[in-house]
């Protein structure tokens, strides 16, 4: 019996024999939706969970959360995907990526809380679900269209033109299934994810994709080239009023007014300013918008990040994807490289680094003739032709492409390179082969986030405000808009951790006790409300109000997250409830990485972290000599003992085995996970 | 089905009152009025004209987000459920296309001849005596879908609501018996509330019938700082 957000019923679809089945929601209710409902379903679902991500048995959850498709801020829009990745180095861990849009709501109003995609198709297929009626379908003749092609042809077949010129269509046979003039929702994958590439994400409209992982790589390796959802059903709210009230409030008292706001910059069309202010249309960061656009938000968001150009180049894309061509020599061409990574569908992330390709070549490595045969056109790196030579040679596999499409951690150690350049930070992969994000030896909830878990965790809810905040008011001339230690008061109050310590970001701090507790919190904080309840990650949590109209600084957060999901379902779930259930599946997750091959002794950084000191300043706050400071944190290295000390300590802290990092049986049957103890200790990978 | 069957549910007998409104264009009496309130026009077929409405949604296309907010709060509200399709405003966008001919916001007109409400056999879709806004007695629908293939626009702003089994439209949030505000033409909008652009507005005065004349520019320099148009054709850079 669904309860109010949940429409009661998961869909299984198994491309090997064609079944399509059903699966009671309630039974993985306890997980709240998205990530912990896909660990759950995986869990269950997948035998053998030491297969590659290529293997049939792999399995794609595509979840959707209570939220989804309902008034809740910035969380209606996000649909989580779980599946053995293709990306990670040395492993492909089982992995996380999701993406936003429309997709999580069009599949609630079909009366589906997700999606489990198992099996292999022996030809190109695409999943085309309408309500309740669910097909495979048969996928030839989109097989070699871009991902934009591909959606413009599933929007027309599914609504018999209806979407081109803008009529209500039926969906299903008769008027009582339902009108609607909404696009289906698509997710697919383009000529990468066909090729089978490691860097393979699946897009959605134009700019939403699922990157991190490679699931366009395992979509293509299913014969799979899209899915498609539409619906008209309703999901039920427990207290539609509570919820309309607490939208209203919240938005007035901290959201960006965009007719009269409390901040503003002090520099025009400056969209990365949104960082602190969450003002609409800051998803291109530092480039400012060159021609004439619209903000444009994923369902129910109340910042609206993107921004559609009247160029139409580049709609809806946002933050790396904006700065993968950052050293083009102007917007219209560094707009046409990113385009050209959504319609072949590859994860930016992967492919930033043409830099280091660039650094090879310069150093007499890679070109023609060179160690590393190559014909890229390095004489005209800088430009648009050779971005355009670059995404090509990686999504048909050519020349260097044919490594690369197996991701650069691995292109590099095919050539010889991964080692010393990873050393010495010439090629800065901190942790399982994934692009540096944040500086790893300093923002440490990222990197040892990322360390412990399967890929870079890519949460920055922490990361705008101890990162950014400082370092943007900085650029335009600014001073802090908020003192450091007011800053982590107020991050420790909100969190519910307490102890400011833990987000002190010092030589000594981030090996502290505190910082153990810090990154604890942020593991289970994201693995539920972000991960599982679909909080996007580019709006919550709200721990610090930069748009007070009355000079108090205390964010939303924790109150309004519960507020929304208690009236939405009904319940009344405790923050704190939350982050036990985020505890769970984060010890879940550690459980099927532990059968994958996981070991404490893995969880190492590159060399580079250890051995390299920072040399680009930063701004986070540090407790020095008694003081709060926003510090840069030049010369930084990190120190392997400590840094494995903090490993012991924190493994303690989950309940996990310090000599392996294995979760123990006492902790697992204390989470209500007896069951997965059993497994691993049948697989001699039990904690101690 | 809706908008499909449109044409053949038109009676084609001399000039209806429904050729004459959608004929006018929606420019109508009321604009020919210059924006009076009408209370009663004799139209061609001399029957006693509708009240005008007393209020109507304006909205700015061009400072739409596309984040829907509108029509999950107008489906909450109304229904206490969410679901896009039983909103009675209609934010229809291509991912794909260029500002501004990317999105468009289908709300209702409130038209001061309402084609909608002349088709209706059973006095359901009716002005409310009040706010003369278009209403619908649900108890009174018996489902002909004839108030649907007669609005005049596309998309029909007039709706089969398949879960309830009537038809609907916007009635300016004056029964929203799940929204613990005031609402209707002397209330409140949900949506006019909630849109987090401010790309909704409500005003009194009977709008030009035209499509610009619900399309307003509600963009000021505030907008034009974080680097979008505010000229109303949304094709200049500010600045």
């Amino acid at each position: 019996m669904a309860t109010g957000g949940y429409v009661g019923k998961i869909l299984y679809v198994n491309l090997t024999d064609g079944r399509i089945e059903e699966i009671e929601t309630s039974k993985y209710e306890q997980f709240g939706g998205g990530h912990g409902m896909g660990s759950a379903l995986f869990w269950d679902l997948v035998e053998d969970k030491t297969v590659d991500g290529y293997h049939p048995d792999n399995l794609i959850t595509m979840m959707t959360s209570p939220l989804s498709g309902t008034l809740v801020p910035s969380a209606s829009g996000r649909t989580e995907c779980n599946f053995i990745g293709l990306i990670a180095y040395p492993i492909g861990w089982y992995t996380r990526s999701n993406f936003g849009g429309r997709f999580s709501g069009e599949l609630k109003y079909a009366g589906w809380d997700g999606i489990a995609i198992q099996g292999k198709s022996e030809t190109p297929v695409w999943i085309n679900i309408a309500n309740d009626k669910v097909t495979i379908e048969d996928a030839t003749d989109l097989w070699g269209l871009d991902t934009y092609e591909t959606q413009e042809e599933i929007w027309s077949t599914v609504s018999k033109g209806n979407t081109d010129d803008g009529t209500w269509y039926g969906v299903g046979t008769g008027r009582d299934s339902g009108r609607t003039l909404q696009k289906p929702a698509v997710a697919t994958i383009g000529k990468a994810g066909e090729n089978l590439n490691r860097n393979a994400c699946i897009l959605h409209d134009a700019g939403n994709a699922a990157g991190q992982g490679g699931l366009g790589g395992v979509f293509g390796s299913k014969n799979l080239k899209a899915v498609s959802v539409i619906g008209t059903g309703s999901v039920e709210i427990a207290d539609p009023a509570a919820l309309i009230a607490a939208r209203k409030e919240f938005q007035d008292k901290f959201a960006y007014n965009v007719d009269a706001p409390e901040m503003e910059s002090p520099v025009p069309n400056f969209p990365a300013y949104g960082a602190i202010t969450l003002s609409p249309g800051f998803g291109p960061l530092y480039l400012p918008t060159h021609v004439p656009s619209r903000p444009q938000g994923c369902i129910g968001c109340y910042k609206n990040c993107r921004r559609r150009l009247s160029t139409g180049v580049s709609n809806e894309d946002q933050c790396v994807e904006s700065l993968f061509f950052i050293n083009g020599s102007n917007q219209i061409d560094q707009n046409k490289a990113t385009d050209l990574l959504d319609k072949a569908g590859l994860n930016v992330y992967d492919v930033f680094n043409h830099s280091y390709l660039y650094a090879l070549n310069q150093m007499g490595i890679m070109g023609p003739g060179m160690e590393i045969e190559s014909s890229l056109p390095f004489e005209k790196y800088g430009t648009i032709e050779f971005m355009e030579a670059y995404v090509d040679c990686i999504i048909n596999r050519t020349d260097i492409g044919a490594d690369l499409a197996e991701g650069m951690a691995r292109a590099a150690k095919k050539w010889g390179r991964w080692e010393i350049d990873t050393a010495s930070g010439l090629l800065d992969r901190p942790n399982w082969g994934f692009c540096q994000h944040y500086e790893p030896r300093l923002e440490v909830e990222w990197s040892y986030g990322s360390i412990l878990g399967d890929r870079d965790i890519n949460e920055h809810g922490l990361n705008f405000y101890v990162h950014w905040h400082s370092i943007i008011r900085g650029m335009v001339g600014q001073e802090p808009a908020i003192s450091a230690e007011d800053m982590v008061n107020l991050i420790a109050e909100g969190t519910g951790v307490g102890d400011p310590m833990g987000w002190d970001y010092s030589e000594e701090g981030i090996y502290g006790d505190p910082k153990v507790q810090a990154i604890s919190w942020h593991r289970h904080y994201t693995r539920f409300w972000k991960q599982s309840l679909a909080f996007c990650d580019w709006a919550w949590p709200n721990f610090i109000n930069f748009n007070s109209a009355d000079g108090d600084m205390s964010g939303a957060s924790p109150e309004f997250e519960v507020r929304f999901y208690n009236a939405v379902t009904g319940k009344s779930l405790t923050w704190e409830e939350g982050l036990e259930i985020g505890h769970k599946i984060w010890t879940l997750d550690k459980a099927i990485w532990t059968l994958q091959g996981r070991h404490r002794d893995l969880e190492v950084f590159a060399d580079y972290v250890y051995d390299v000191p920072t040399e680009a300043p930063d701004g986070l706050p540090m407790f020095i000599d008694g003081k709060w400071e926003y510090n840069a944190g030049l010369g930084r290295t990190l120190d392997r003992d400590k840094f494995e000390d903090f490993k012991t300590r924190f493994y303690a802290n989950e309940g996990w085995d310090t000599a392996t990092g294995w979760p123990t049986r006492a902790t697992l049957e204390a989470l209500d996970l007896g069951y997965v103890a059993d497994e691993l200790e049948s697989n001699g990978k039990l904690g101690a | 089905m809706a908008d499909i069957d449109k044409k053949e549910s038109v009676a084609k007998a001399g000039v209806s009152r429904r050729e004459f409104f959608t004929g006018v264009g929606g420019l109508g009496v009321g604009a020919v009025l210059g924006g009076a309130l009408l209370k009663g026009i004799l139209l061609p077929d001399e029957v006693l004209a509708i009240p005008a409405s007393e209020g109507y949604l304006l909205v700015d296309t061009k400072k739409c987000g596309g984040c829907q907010t509108c029509m999950l709060t107008c489906s909450l509200a109304h229904y206490g459920r969410e679901n896009t399709t039983l909103s009675r405003i209609q934010v229809v966008q291509n991912s794909f296309a260029k500002f501004p001919d990317d999105l468009s916001i289908d709300q209702c007109r409130q038209c001061p001849y309402p084609s909608c409400v002349d088709a209706c056999p059973t006095g359901a879709m009716h002005a409310d005596p009040t706010t003369g806004a278009r209403m619908v007695d649900e108890e009174k629908c018996i489902g002909c879908e004839r108030c649907v293939n007669a609005c005049p626009f596309t998309p029909s702003r007039v709706q089969w609501n398949h879960e309830d089994q009537h038809a609907q439209k916007c009635d300016l949030c004056k029964n929203t018996p799940f929204w613990s505000e005031e609402g209707g033409a002397d209330g409140k909008q949900a949506c006019v509330e909630m849109c987090p652009m401010h790309a909704i507005t409500f005003t009194k005065d009977i709008p030009v019938q035209t499509d610009s004349g619900y399309e307003t520019n509600l963009r000021n320099s505030h907008w034009g700082h974080l680097g979008f148009p505010v000229d109303d054709a949304g094709e200049k850079m500010p600045g």
